[in-house]
């Protein structure tokens, strides 16, 4: 279908199709107008599964994964929570580093997106955050590995 | 989402409209690429001297913005917050249970206590809780702008709420 080529080219507008992040609203407008053409009601994760699955348009499945990948991340983080209270210890120390950095990068980057215009700055910027994120994803493995970790940290401060 | 925020503070929206026929009403008509739509997008900006996008000085300030641009700022905030502290724990001497005992010993009072933990849960509390209602609007419920309000009144209390229990652990 037009829309989803047209689609594909908006999700080369960044970056990378990693960097697409801008790309959700322009995608939600025209998953909508499909969505009006084939007049029925489905959710956005939905359309995010039809446009992924039928249309072969490499960088709005990129996208689209990239998108899914963003909410998996989140649903994880949250589940992070209870499971730091109840089974504190390496494995959750670990999980919760990986998911904290990669949640704050694309939080980030959207954010980079959004405010960052200009080739050059756009990828000074992008250079930036990817180093800031190896750097914070190597501290908190180091804090995990050297120190109490995190679990054990905020239960400590939490019981001063 | 900045996109559905404008579009709630406009006079002309109303509730009984899906959000669809909102999102499309305000599309760009798409006459040619997408890519080409966007460039001509940003040109204009330029051209007119448009502040950047999403806008934060030129609406009328309404309780979904607000919660919003929140959202964002307690996520930017809680990241700097993960990486200061990741930096910290290469670059400081010492290790973390020196550090708590340094803040022991100074011996703040309770209140001082409980209100500085209340202002460390207060953004972790709203960002997870206004996280469950992007979470939500994902995947496609409380879009009509009554349950817009309804949700964000619940997640500010609820944040409230937890960020106290939390404080007085």
């Amino acid at each position: 279908m037009a829309s989803f080529v047209r689609l594909s080219s908006v999700c080369h507008r960044g970056v990378k199709p990693l960097f697409a992040r801008n790309t959700f609203l322009p995608r939600e407008l025209l998953a909508c107008r499909t969505l009006r053409e084939k007049d029925c009601i489905q959710s956005s994760v939905q359309i995010h599964a039809s446009s992924s699955s039928s249309h072969s348009a490499a960088g709005s499945k990129a996208a689209s994964m990239h998108w899914t990948g963003e909410r998996m991340v989140s649903v994880l983080l949250l589940s992070m929570a209870p499971a730091a209270y109840l089974y504190p210890g390496p494995a959750v120390d670990y999980a919760v580093a990986a998911a904290l950095t990669l949640h704050g990068h694309w939080g980030i980057g959207q954010v980079l997106t959004d405010y960052v215009h200009g080739e050059a700055k756009i990828k000074l910027a992008n250079a930036s955050l990817y180093t800031l994120s190896m750097v914070t994803f190597a501290g908190l493995c180091y804090f995990n590995y050297k120190d109490v970790g995190i679990c054990k940290a905020i239960a400590m401060l939490w019981s001063i | 989402m900045a996109l559905l925020l404008r579009s709630m503070a406009r006079p002309g929206f109303h509730a009984s409209r899906s959000q669809f026929g909102v999102l499309y009403r305000h599309a760009v008509p798409m006459g040619t690429t997408a890519k080409e739509e966007m460039n001509k997008f940003w040109d204009k900006n330029n051209r007119l001297n448009r502040p950047m996008s999403p806008h934060i000085t030129i609406y009328r300030w309404s309780i979904p913005m607000v919660m919003s641009i929140t959202f964002r700022g307690t996520g930017v905030g809680l990241s700097g917050g993960i990486s200061l502290f990741a930096v910290a724990a290469m670059v400081l001497p010492g290790n973390y249970p020196q550090y708590l005992d340094l803040i022991h010993s100074l011996s703040f009072g309770p209140q001082f206590l409980a209100f500085t933990k209340f202002a460390l849960a207060f953004p972790v509390s709203y960002h997870t809780l206004n996280g469950i209602r992007h979470l939500m609007w994902d995947v496609g419920k409380g879009f009509q702008i009554p349950d817009v309000y309804r949700s964000g009144y619940v997640v500010m209390a609820l944040s409230v709420l937890t960020s106290i229990g939390l404080a007085c652990l």
